[in-house]
């Protein structure tokens, strides 16, 4: 694991609306590591998801600056912007959001075709990383025909299968039942693990936080804890 | 063309929506075809019984004259025109016919029969006897069918022909014509030499009829000839009411076919627009996945495009087939100018421009529900369960 911070975020603020202004980041300065496995907590309205969309390169904000390997992306046109999710990052929701009309396969190519893979390769590929998630035999059903779980493995498989150095994790087992969600947490930390892919994941989950590597805690937009294997990180 | 890969399965997964924009379309051009085929039939018809039936240019005296005196010369002269088939120098003038109790006021028309059917082909309308007898008899003359039975003469009877100033004359009657036109009733066709001593003129003529190969170099060659010091007119000048009619017909019919497709056209847009709001959360996960915002727009453009093409082909393909299927259309009674039934005439250049224009159309037309999607904010489309 290299020291050098994938991410930087320095004094990131967003305020929504245009009327009442709610400050949803309120300065955010945060380092994360190349592989870091993480979780950012924090009660409903602490701006744990405004975060990541802002690490996802979702949203613009209001001020300060997000380095993503040293590249400010708050200054990319749409083009870059939309090249640098394809190549870097890889979104799970709470929901799986798979394309209706596609099959588990299809889904998972998507990513690879839209990078501009060839069709026959970006089949081979997404083949392998839907057999690593454990969806080798449910390649041609539709996500109509699949379980709540078996759509989540897919949806990872899509977010993984072009090798992004960045893992958006929001809510991943959310909409899962404690097994399931389990797994879904053990296929995580097993990828981690060999790919040295950086995993954000936020939860509200506070007992699966407490198995990530280090833990962010956000309240009001600002935040509170940064510990790293339950020690403190930083002075806050 | 991953945008590609997925329009086309947004077509095909939904297939109620795709068959029934895809009818609309096709039903809307397949009239827009249909409709063609009727109007360039009409047209050809409308040309085939009137242009070209009549002179294309006529040549007239020069001013402040009564007859072109030097017609041999002015004859060759035409004749030497690139484009020029056919020069008929013409002497008429107006007779009054009497056969027994009865008689009518006509026009009597000096000819050459080889040159006069250069131009008009009159041996085509012949139904009794023979234009050809005019040279071999003089004193002799073709009527029309009207004319005949108005007269109740047949061919061998003698019609008197007389008017003031003329020198009177016995005509016999060695042909009868019919060519649908009104003239039937009012001209009467005699050789150049009975109609010099019948007018009492010289070796004169008073216009000159030319036919040319193509009639809408007409206007061109009547100014040539006009350039020789004879005022000469093409067929557009002397019956503009063709013109305008065609025209008439043919703009009021493409506006209002061109707004069946438009109306067609928004109920594909409608549809996209629905299709935009139920696939929100799908297209922010697309850009989430890297779309860039222009594959957004470009992906609901091509759907829009492809339904258009698809209604464009299919319409072409049921308008043509109805056209070719019907054949003509009788009116069962005499519309115009002798039409009583128009041929369906199905041109490719029409199908061609038919397909690109219902093509182009929808492309445009999908441009506005394209440009939603393309707008969305990717945090709120995908928005949170």
């Amino acid at each position: 694991m290299s020291d050098i911070p994938i991410i930087q975020i320095k004094n990131l603020t967003k305020i929504f609306g245009d009327g009442v202004e709610i400050k949803a980041l309120d300065g955010v300065d945060l380092y994360i590591k190349r592989g870091e496995f993480m979780s950012i907590i924090g009660p409903s309205g602490s701006g744990k998801s405004t975060l990541l969309n802002q690490i996802g390169i979702l949203d613009t904000p209001t001020s300060g600056t997000i380095l993503l390997n040293g590249v400010d992306v708050t200054k990319m046109s749409d083009k870059e912007r939309s090249r640098t999710r394809n190549k870097e990052l890889g979104f799970i929701f709470q929901y799986h959001h798979l394309l209706p009309d596609f099959d588990a396969l299809e889904n998972v190519m998507i990513p690879l075709l839209i990078s501009g893979v060839k069709s026959s390769q970006a089949r081979k590929v997404a083949r392998k990383v839907l057999d690593e998630v454990g969806l080798g035999d449910r390649m041609k059903h539709r996500p109509n025909q699949l379980s709540g779980g078996q759509n989540q493995r897919v949806a990872i498989a899509r977010a993984l299968v072009n090798k992004p150095s960045i893992v958006i994790g929001d809510e991943p087992t959310g909409n899962l039942d404690s097994k399931s969600s389990d797994s879904i947490y053990e296929l995580l930390r097993k990828l981690n693990r060999e790919h040295e892919q950086t995993f954000i994941l936020v939860t509200h989950d506070e007992q699966m936080a407490a198995k990530t590597d280090r833990v962010i805690r956000l309240v009001d937009g600002k935040v509170v804890e940064d510990l790293r294997d339950g020690a403190s990180v930083r002075e806050i | 063309m991953y945008e590609l890969f997925i329009a086309l399965r947004h077509l095909t997964s939904r297939r109620r929506q795709t068959i029934f924009s895809v009818l609309a379309v096709g039903l809307a051009v397949m009239l827009l075809v249909w409709s063609q085929a009727m109007m360039v039939g009409f047209t050809d018809e409308m040309y085939s019984k009137t242009v070209d039936r009549m002179a294309h240019v006529t040549v007239e005296p020069q001013e402040d004259e009564d007859y072109i005196h030097l017609y041999h010369k002015l004859t060759g002269d035409i004749r030497g025109i690139d484009g020029v088939v056919g020069v008929s120098p013409v002497l008429s003038g107006p007779a009054t016919f009497e056969y027994k109790d009865k008689n009518k006021n006509v026009v009597i028309q000096g000819i050459q029969v080889d040159a006069h059917d250069s131009v008009l082909h009159i041996n085509d309308d012949i139904v009794e006897g023979s234009f050809r007898d005019l040279e071999v008899s003089s004193n002799s003359v073709v009527v029309g069918d009207a004319l005949a039975e108005k007269l109740d003469v047949e061919i061998g009877d003698t019609i008197d022909a007389s008017f003031p100033e003329a020198n009177p004359a016995a005509l016999k009657v060695v042909g009868i014509y019919d060519s649908g036109t009104p003239l039937d009733e009012t001209m009467a066709i005699t050789s150049q030499s009975t109609a010099q001593g019948f007018l009492d003129v010289s070796n004169v003529v008073n216009s000159i009829l030319v036919r040319v190969d193509d009639r809408e170099r007409a206007q061109a060659i009547s100014e040539e000839i006009d350039a020789m010091g004879y005022p000469a007119s093409g067929w557009k000048e002397t019956n503009p009411e063709i013109i305008q009619t065609l025209k008439l017909e043919g703009t009021s019919n493409a506006v209002i076919l061109g707004l069946i497709i438009i109306i067609a056209s928004f109920g594909i847009v409608s549809t996209l627009f629905m299709a935009v709001m139920e696939k929100t959360k799908e297209i922010g996960m697309l850009m989430a996945m890297g779309v860039p915002r222009r594959s957004i727009m470009l992906i609901f453009v091509m759907e829009s495009g492809i339904l258009g093409l698809l209604g464009a082909v299919l319409g072409v393909a049921l308008g043509a087939g109805l056209a070719i299927q019907m054949g003509s259309y009788d009116y069962g009674m005499e519309v115009m100018a002798g039409i009583t039934t128009i041929p369906f005439v199905v041109r490719l250049q029409d199908a061609v421009i038919i397909v690109l224009f219902t093509f182009l159309l929808n492309l445009i037309a999908g441009i506005y529900p394209a440009s939603r999607a393309s707008k969305l904010n990717p945090v709120e489309a995908i928005g949170r369960e």
